[in-house]
Parts: C-alpha cells; structure tokens; sequence
C-alpha cells in the first residue's frame, strides 16, 4: 500500500483559501484522522485525495505515483459519504458487488466471496438480499463502508460517515471499522469533527485550522503535547486550562496557579502562557506546600461520573476533573495542585520545547 | 338655559355600537381558521367551475343529444346514439390510429432527443455561449403554432423552400413535403419534434438537477459506466419528472391540431387528418354538435387512460415493494 504525499497543496474558492498549502505525508498502512472544527478545510482537503476536487496549486502521489489531474476512477480509492450513498434500486449484496464486477481482473465468485467476507463482519448477512429501501440509515451505511472496504483500494477514504447515523449503529460501525483494519492494511484517511472517534480510531491525527494542519501526530502525542493552544484547546472534553500569568521577574514568571516563580532561559519570550488539563488539576481537601487555595464556583457531572468543577484562583479561572462522588459544596475553598509534569507552556500560541522550562 | 338639540339630528349613542357590533362580528368569523382558507379558494373554485365544470358537464349532456347548427331544429336526445355512430365510423379509427402513431413517434423522438441535449448541456456551466445556445434551443417551444406552421410550409415549399433547395444542391429531386402522401405525415412530425424537444429538455434539466451529487460522486469513485450511472442514479432520481414531461407531452400532442390545420389541413386526403382535427371538422365545418361532443368525451377519457396508466407504471415498483 502507497503513503499519500501533499506537496504545498491548496484550494481557493474565490477569495477563501479552503486548503493552505499543505505539505504532509500519510504514511502507508495507517489510518489518519482528519479532526478540526466545521470549515477548517478537512473535507476539501479529503475531497483532493478523492479527486473530487482539483487543487489550485500542489502536488499529490500515492506513493511514487503522481495522482494530481488523475479522475476518481484511476485513483485506486474507496470512498464514504456522510450519508449513506447508495445505488437505491439494487440489493445489499449487488450494491457491494457492484463496484467489485467493474474489476476484469475479478471473476464473479471471487466477487462473491469478497461480498459475503463483508457481510459477514458487517453483521449483514441476513440483509444480503435485503433491497436498500427497507434498510435503516445506520444499516445503509454500514453497506456503504462493506461496499468500500470490499475493493480492497490502495486508499479508503471516509467524509465522518457516522455523522448522521444514531448511537447504536455508530458504535457498530466503528466496531466493523476496528475489524477491517485488523484484517486488512490499507492506507485509511478518515475526516471527523469527532474528537472521540479521532482518538479511538487513528494511527495519527492531522488537526486543521484554517485551512492548514496545525499537528499531525499519534493521538496521545496530540493529547498531552498540543502544539498549539488550539490543539489544547480543541482536544478534550472540556479542552485544556490556559492560564495567563500574574507578573514576571528577572526571568521568572508567575501564575496563580502555581505556589512559586517558574524559570525560564535567556529567551525572546512574547505572550506566555500554561496549559494544564483538567485531569491534571488535584483538588485537595486540605492545604499542602505545593497547592494554592482556590473557590469552587460550580459543579457538575461528566459522563463517566467524574466531577467537573470550575474554579477561581484571584482572577483565574479553571476548571478539573475529580473522582466520582460527592462535590465539595459551591463557594466552599479548597486547594489546588496543577502537576507540573502534565503542564505545557505555549509561547505567542506556540509550544515551548520542554527542554526550556525548569520549574523553580 | 340649555335648549340642546332636536332628537333626530343628534347622533345616538347605540347606531356606532350596533355599526361597531356588526364590524365586530364580521372580522370574528373572519379570523376564524377555518373560514380564511374558503375564501381565498373562492376565486379559484368559480373559475374552475364556470370554465372547466359547467362546460365538461354541458359537453357530456350535448353527446346524448342529436343537434346540428345547420339543421335549425332543436337538440334532440338520442341515448348513445352519437357514440354508436363514432364507434361504427371506421374514419374515425383510422384518425384514431393515425393519431396513436403520431403520439408514440412524436413523444419517442421527443424524449431522446430531449434527453440526449438534456444530458449534453447538464454540467456545462462553463462552456463558452451555452447561455445563448440554451436560448436558441428553446425558441421553436415559445412560437405559437400556426407561426411554427407557416415557418416549416415556407422551408418545406417544393419551388422555393430552403429544404428542397438544399436537396437540388446535392444532386436530387425536389420533394413535395407536404404534397405526397408518403413523405407528408413524416414531414409534420419532424416540426412536432423540432418544436417540442426543447420541452423535453427543460424537463431533462429539472429531472437532472433533482439528482444527488455525492451519488454521482461514489459511482466516478466506484469506476461506474456510463450507462449504469445513468440507469442507476440519474433516471432513478430524475424519473418522476421526466415521466412527467412525457406525459404531458402525450396529452398535448394527443390534441395536436392548429400545426396540422395550418401546415397540411389533415391531407393529402386524410395521411396527416388527426383525430383532434376531425373533431374540430366536426364541430365547426359540419357543426354536429352533438356527435362532435361524443367524440370530445371519447378524447377526454382516452387522455384520462393516459394519464393513469402513467401513474400506475411509475408507482408501480413502489407498490410493489410495499406488497408483502
């Protein structure tokens, strides 16, 4: 299987540049989440592998191989849509086959059993006959990715093909998606504003801002060191604190947070600031010499249990994470700890390589 | 001392209150839910029954009559009378046959023809002079008729038509168009086709723009033929629209009569006589009203059995697949 090379690749329609060029390389065998915000360019860009839109300038190779004027059909890709695409006056099992007979080089029972293969992990095979009418969106779509999945392509795109599917059938699909992807090794490019599904699924994530990838790294990577303050704040749920500092001094800087100065080298250093999850902010019952105090201002509960309490340090706001039980009361204080080794320092939006923070 | 004035010129408290009362009254039933929608139909419901219900209804009662404007005797009843004579009439199924013949090749060409421009000018956004291309493709449809129908006389004239002039170029003889018998019914179908095509287009273009664009996409990614997208997606999606032009075409050319009246006048002898123009020679050459309205209502039901057979072939895989 090909890697897929962009090469200062861009789009502009009009005056709105949707793609801004891009160089990034997918790399073979692996599955790359496309994550950002609605209009940041992940589907134009996507839509550009396809061949379904023709880039303003750049380069695209699937391997050695230069893709850019090639149409869809010569591009060895497999796509699904948001919604489920279909070719509605057919079965479950001819929509799959389908695709599979234009290949000469496939005889009808190797379209077959490549179908049935398909079925069977899809959970379909009692719908193999089934016409696409009487199938639910969530049924249709999980045809949609057996139909792709089947042409076994050098690349297999997915535009967040469960978007408009309900709960169950987006479990079940990524459930048959984690499946393939055990089975079989193709290079997957996968378009989601999903954060969860991004995380769940991907080998490594490109997020998008802009029209430009701001990251493009293995999920955890993204997670614990955004490179950006957006990448902190647009992962997680809530995203990370950001806490702007109280003053500086002779090299150290100073936040509410934090019980001392912190150090930082001889740097040009314009707006910094701390990004801490809240995950990574202890909320102590009692004072300790490494926790500063701070005033619940509300509590809630998160999937999951946990609680999540927002809280003010002077004029810093935050919120964190806690175990399942009981909150303290709103307008109760208690003392925080961010833990350090979490934390991330973001220069004028940017992050500072670590090797340049010593903790005082 | 104050004297006031007489009782019967001084305005009463209560005449503005009852005037005010009724005011009152009137915007109330106005306002009710009901009561809007009936009127704004008003308009419309008296239309529709002083110029399609009385009319149908005098037609369907002047078919039992025998009544002729020449004869000066008053109408008669008759029973059936009238549509025995119409079904006894082997004119009549000859005009009727001509007529179905006219119809399938009228509508045929007319939904190819249609469809392949309809095809060829879909997704051309960009191409230089479509605008006007468009534009002149869609002039024959906007002509009236008898306009159209002089047109193509002048073009098809044996002596001095543009047609038979380009024919002599080549090498050949001069053909009567509109003259032979053989050539004649050909010649008034190809100006039924030339004028209505472009309707057919519109209707193409409209059956196009209801197809999905991502289904168009998955089938360019799926390395479909052309002909399986066009089966597949574009007529799947674009089928009620286009059913619907061909059956309005259908019932339209059904009723074809101004063009034959003006180009050939149902001749030579009757190969180009279609039934709408015998009716019309009915009406208004013998004046047989009465037979005349049988016929009308003959028409009227055959066009009914038109429109319903299309209906039920394009629900037809529907309710079949509703079937259990």
């Amino acid at each position: 299987m090909p890697d897929i090379r962009l090469t200062h690749l861009s789009r502009v329609f009009g005056a709105f540049k949707a793609v801004d060029d891009i160089t990034t390389v997918f790399p073979e065998g692996t599955v790359t989440c496309l994550l950002g915000p609605s209009g940041c360019g992940k589907t134009t860009l996507m839509r550009m592998i396809a061949g379904l839109e023709m880039p303003t300038t750049g380069s695209i190779n699937f391997g050695q191989r230069e893709m850019t004027h090639l149409p869809p059909g010569k591009r060895d890709v497999a796509m699904v849509f948001q919604y489920p695409v279909m070719y509605r006056t057919l079965s479950v099992i001819e929509n799959i086959e389908l695709p599979l007979r234009r290949d000469r080089k496939l005889s009808a029972a190797e379209c077959r059993r490549r179908a049935d293969e398909v079925l069977e992990v899809l959970q379909l095979t009692g719908e193999r006959h089934k016409h696409i009418g009487d199938l639910d969106i969530g049924t249709r779509q999980k045809v949609a990715v057996g139909r792709a999945i089947a042409r076994r392509c050098d690349v297999i795109l997915f535009d967040e093909p469960t978007t408009n599917v309900e709960v169950h059938a987006k479990l079940a699909l990524i459930r048959a998606f984690k499946e393939f992807r055990a089975r079989l090794k193709q290079t997957v490019i996968y378009v989601t504003h999903d954060q969860t599904e991004a995380m769940t699924l991907a080998d490594q994530i490109a997020l998008m801002q802009s029209g430009r990838i701001s990251q493009c790294a293995p999920p955890h990577v993204m997670y614990d060191k955004p490179e950006s303050r957006f990448g902190g704040w647009f992962l997680g749920n809530p995203g990370m604190n950001f806490v702007m500092p109280r003053g500086r001094e002779n090299g150290t800087i100073r936040f509410d947070v934090l019980p001392g100065a912190l150090a930082f080298p001889a740097l040009t250093l314009g707006e910094v600031s701390l990004g801490i999850r809240p995950e990574h902010v202890d909320v102590l019952a009692a004072p300790s010499e490494d926790a500063v105090p701070a005033r619940i201002i509300r509590s809630s509960i998160t999937i999951g249990g946990q609680n999540l309490l927002s809280l003010a340090v002077g004029e810093t706001r935050l919120k964190a994470k806690t175990a399942p039980g009981a909150p303290p009361a709103d307008g109760s204080t208690v003392f925080i700890r961010c833990r350090l080794e979490h934390a991330v320092f973001f220069n004028d939006g940017l992050r500072l390589p670590e090797a340049v923070r010593l903790a005082s | 001392m104050e004297t006031g004035a007489p009782a019967a010129l001084t305005p009463t408290r209560d005449a503005p209150a009852a005037r005010h009362g009724l005011w009152d009254g009137f915007t109330r039933f106005l306002g009710r839910r009901e009561v809007l929608p009936l009127l704004l139909l008003i308009p419309v419901l008296i239309f529709f029954i002083v110029w399609n219900l009385i009319p149908t209804l005098w037609l369907l009662g002047l078919g039992f009559y025998r009544f002729s404007l020449t004869s000066g005797r008053p109408p008669r009843f008759a029973g059936i009378y009238n549509y025995q004579t119409i079904l006894n009439d082997a004119g009549i199924w000859f005009d009727l046959s001509r007529t179905f013949i006219f119809v399938f090749f009228a509508v045929a060409l007319e939904t190819i023809f249609g469809v392949a421009l309809g095809l060829l000018f879909w997704n051309s956004h960009r191409l230089p002079g479509r605008r006007i291309a468009l534009t002149m493709l869609f002039a024959p449809m906007v002509l009236t008729p008898v306009a159209a129908g002089t047109f193509w006389r002048l073009i098809y004239d044996p002596t001095f038509g543009v047609l038979n002039f380009m024919i002599r170029g080549l090498g050949f003889r001069s053909v009567d168009f509109l003259g032979d018998s053989h050539v004649a019914f050909g010649a008034v179908l190809a100006v039924d086709v030339w004028m209505w095509t472009p309707f057919m287009v519109l209707m193409t273009l409209a059956a196009l723009a209801s197809v999905p664009k991502a289904e168009l996409e998955a089938a360019e990614i799926d390395r479909l033929a052309w002909h399986q997208r066009l089966r597949l997606i574009v007529l799947h999606h674009g089928k009620f629209i286009l059913m619907l032009g061909i059956l309005l075409r259908t019932i339209d050319a059904f009723k074809t009569m101004d063009l034959i009246y003006d180009m050939t006048y149902g001749g030579p002898g009757s190969t180009t006589q279609l039934v709408a123009m015998t009716l019309y020679r009915r009406a208004f050459e013998a004046f047989n009203m009465g037979s005349s309205s049988a016929l009308a209502v003959i028409l009227l039901l055959i066009s009914i059995a038109f429109t319903a057979t299309f209906i039920f072939v394009l629900h037809w895989r529907e309710r079949r697949e509703a079937s259990p």
